[in-house]
């Protein structure tokens, strides 16, 4: 089930809050546990019942890793943890990749699984695998009520997309949180800004990528590749973003407080701000669990080069398994390591517009591999945005598709950026009577039409398509 | 504390929100159809285990929740609204032109030349058999190009045209295109659906006169009689926005004689046209029934001679001008025809016999299909 979606907001949401909200404090637990698996068999039918052995086993763990704490078997317990939740993801996400590239190197003729990816299996996995990691390292205390813990990992606001929450952010909230009218009243709120991204500004934005993504790269005008590139990266933005404000959003609506997964990324003046501000979450997975396990930068410079490298090539098949995606993951390592020996240095000299458009031109190719995938395809998007397939520069089909979008693109650069914030603080803070009326005013009225329009566009839903199916 | 109740109020509207229109919506009846979008809704889907396993049922659920969901119309015209505000110029399909023409939007890259170069060689066949007379209709994009958004794209038919006219020779060629073009600045097109009007159908008629050397019995494009004014097409539907409607006309020269029509072997009538529907949507339907697979004219105009003619729905309203010219008339429709075509015209074979195929070029494209 998806959030921008009917059946959510006009059945399981009003349904499964009233029963939330009535319930006794000690069965909010298993009223969410309920809730959350029937949302998640909605979609998923059959593969619930994975998630369920997923968060059995893993509670299993923690309790054998507390059991034998400070002995080697606590060490044999956690790596089976991860050995056997890796196991699930590459069974599930890799092995036809992996079969593939076996196949295509070898020559051999293993036949592939065809399984479909069971919807946020890459989340799941790597919040069990979080919890484990904790208990082992003595941040966490081991869960002992499987009831709480399933709660943790089947919860359904951040199940499928994000963002990824570690167990010990959330350890208090899930046996004692208080459900206060502010903590609605910031959710709803949240909620509901999450929904608009998403649906009035990534589904629109989206239409014109699906358009352009078809044609035939060999005739396309540069400007027609370079209006739709654009268009894929404010698609996945809001798309991303706006999911994480519903599940964020959500959350506060339970009780929870989710970390924050998205800081206006596209104003970044280097794609290491860039990082810290693109999905936050799940690189700051890689840097506690993988890249400071390393050695992070401890272990001289040589070092950190090459650990960037591994967590970036991790990051990048996380996305998906494809060499596009590794392709991706290496594109960003590279400029990463370039900035740590001198790049940023240079553009911190330079006025910050420079690392700004120097940032944006790295994000905007980076989409290229990430959402055009075959390298027949990556290659001819990369020779018309910069004119080699030989089309002019501009034709009017380019044209037809900037007049048609033009308004709209810079309704999504004004919203990428804080500006909005920006002035609704400066209004909420000022003592002067007007100002303080409209934002009052704006306060009110603001997501009351926001939901209004997004229903408009969720009940028009000629085009609703859901991003993370493959993550 | 009023900021507190400030917060309280937002979130207060919005579960509002959301739970008035649950409730509207688990009151309001299922609806079997809609009118505006002219299609049958989705309805409640039978459970079965088998189903959920494979997941259709929670996917036809949902479709069939959102189809059904309360105030479905509204919400889409205020979706349409926004996109008219963004200055959007194309909505599901269909360009917002100047002077309050929709028009249908006609990707090029829809209709490569390898699906030209399969019909011309199904017309080909056709003409050479039978000696066909070919009247391709140009979409009203190509004829009020004008009136087009700025830098609209479109497929041009006139290279389809120029094919055509090269493969079946000047002789049996009709060139609606010029004729058309002459009276652009005319109501040839409806406003709010995709077919021409009976005046463009008149114009029509009078080029396939020309081209086929018939003197024309209706000699003046003034003749024609208004019988409903409320005509909101199929283009239409696809906005949803209230729109002026258009005029649906009949020539009355059609009228003059008595004739027998004889739809699909069974149902017959004794007019060209249908009053009925003019009541409901689908007004184009006064045309000749709407669309039946096969239909038989008698026109008691005693000169022995017959005109066969396979077509799309733009013919429906210009076949009665040319069932003047004709003692029989048998019309056939493709799209419901699934025989083997040569065989059923030799049944109806006569001496002397006249072909025509007439449809507009899109229709040609997507759906000039048979079974020799």
């Amino acid at each position: 089930m998806v959030f921008s979606s009917v059946i959510f907001l006009f059945r399981f949401l009003p349904i499964f809050m009233i029963c939330y909200y009535l319930v006794p404090r000690r069965m909010k637990n298993f009223i969410l546990f309920v809730g959350s698996l029937f949302f998640y068999a909605w979609g998923e039918p059959v593969y619930v019942m994975l998630m369920l052995f997923s968060t059995l086993c893993d509670y299993v763990h923690g309790r054998l890793i507390e059991r034998y704490r400070g002995k080697r078997k606590a060490t044999a317990f956690l790596i089976s943890s991860i050995v056997i939740n890796l196991l699930l993801l590459g069974w599930f996400k890799y092995a036809d990749f992996l079969i593939q590239t076996v196949n295509g190197l070898a020559g051999t003729d293993f036949p592939l699984l065809n399984l479909p990816l069971p919807i946020g299996i890459s989340f799941y996995t790597f919040q069990t695998m979080s919890y484990t990691i904790d208990v082992y390292r003595g941040e966490a205390k081991v869960q002992k009520n499987i009831l709480d813990f399933g709660v943790f990992v089947t919860m359904f606001p951040q199940l499928i997309a994000g963002p990824i929450v570690k167990y010990r952010q959330v350890e208090k909230d899930l046996h004692e949180r208080q459900i206060k009218a502010e903590n609605i009243s910031y959710g709803a709120k949240r909620f509901v800004t999450g929904l608009a991204k998403k649906v009035l500004l990534a589904n629109n934005i989206g239409a014109l990528w699906s358009e352009i993504s078809v044609m035939d790269y060999g005739e396309i005008s540069v400007l027609t590749a370079w209006i739709g590139i654009l268009a894929y990266a404010f698609q996945i933005y809001f798309d991303f973003s706006g999911y994480s404000d519903m599940a964020i959003g959500l959350g506060a609506c339970l009780g929870f407080t989710f970390p924050e997964n998205f800081n206006y990324p596209y104003i970044s003046a280097s794609v290491t701000e860039f990082w810290r501000r693109w999905h936050m979450t799940l690189s700051g997975w890689f840097r506690e669990y993988v890249y400071i396990p390393l050695g992070g930068n401890r272990k001289g410079l040589g070092r950190q080069l090459l650990n960037i490298l591994i967590v970036w090539l991790l990051t990048g098949i996380w996305h998906g398994a494809g060499v596009n995606f590794l392709f991706w993951g290496i594109w960003y390592a590279f400029f990463l390591i370039l900035e740590k020996l001198f790049l940023k240095k240079v553009f911190e000299v330079l006025p910050r517009s420079f690392g700004w458009v120097y940032t944006c031109l790295v994000v905007l190719l980076g989409w290229v591999f990430f959402t055009v995938e075959t390298p027949e395809g990556i290659a001819g998007f990369l020779r018309a945005m910069f004119g080699l397939n030989g089309a002019a520069l501009f034709d009017r089909k380019s044209l037809y598709l900037g007049r048609e979008y033009f308004i709209f693109f810079i309704i999504l650069a004004f919203f990428a950026t804080p500006v909005v914030k920006y002035i609704a603080d400066r209004l909420e803070r000022s003592r002067t009577g007007y100002c303080l009326a409209l934002y009052r005013f704006g306060e009110k009225v603001i997501p009351a039409v926001l939901l209004c329009l997004s229903i408009a566009y969720i009940v028009d839903a000629s085009y609703n398509p859901f991003l993370y199916f493959r993550f | 504390m009023s900021e507190k109740r400030n917060a309280i109020f937002t979130s207060g509207v919005i579960i509002f929100i959301i739970l008035f229109f649950t409730v509207a919506d688990f009151v309001t009846p299922d609806r079997l159809f809609s009118e505006t979008e002219n299609r049958i809704l989705a309805s409640k889907p039978e459970f079965s285990g088998e189903a959920l396993q494979q997941g259709t049922y929670t996917e036809d659920y949902e479709t069939y929740v959102t189809d059904q969901f309360v105030g479905r119309d509204k919400w889409i015209a205020v979706k349409t609204y926004m996109d008219i505000l963004l200055q959007k110029k194309d909505i599901n399909g269909v360009y917002l032109a100047e002077d309050n023409y929709l028009m249908e939007q006609h990707k090029p890259e829809d209709y490569p030349e390898e699906l030209e170069e399969e019909k011309l060689e199904l017309l080909e066949q056709l003409v050479q058999r039978w000696d066909a007379t070919v009247m391709l209709v140009p979409t009203a994009d190509n004829i009020l190009t004008d009136k087009l958004p700025k830098y609209a794209d479109y497929y041009d038919e006139t290279g389809l045209l120029a094919r055509v006219r090269e493969l079946v020779g000047e002789k049996r060629y009709v060139d609606v295109y010029a004729a058309l073009r002459e009276h652009a600045d005319e109501q040839i097109y409806y406003r709010t659906d995709h077919h021409w009007t009976s005046l463009g159908s008149y114009y029509g008629y009078r080029a396939w006169a020309d081209a086929t050397g018939k003197f024309p019995v209706i000699r003046d494009a003034e003749r024609r009689e208004t019988v409903a004014e409320d005509f909101l097409g199929t283009l239409h539907s696809r906005i949803n926005l209230p729109m002026e409607g258009d005029e649906i006309q009949y020539y009355t020269d059609t009228m003059r004689n008595p004739v027998t029509i004889t739809y699909d072997f069974e149902q017959t009538a004794d007019s060209f046209y249908e009053e009925k529907f003019l009541d409901t949507k689908n007004k184009y339907g006064y045309f000749l029934d709407d669309n039946h697979a096969f239909v038989e004219i008698q026109t008691g105009y005693p000169n022995g001679k017959t005109l066969f003619v396979i077509k799309d729905s733009y013919a429906n309203c210009m076949i009665p001008m040319l069932a003047q010219h004709y003692e029989t008339v048998y019309v056939l429709d493709l799209r419901y025809f699934n025989g083997k075509l040569f065989d059923f015209m030799e049944t109806y074979e006569q001496e002397g016999m006249d072909v025509l195929v007439l449809y507009n070029c899109i229709h040609f494209l997507e759906e000039f299909y048979y079974i020799k």
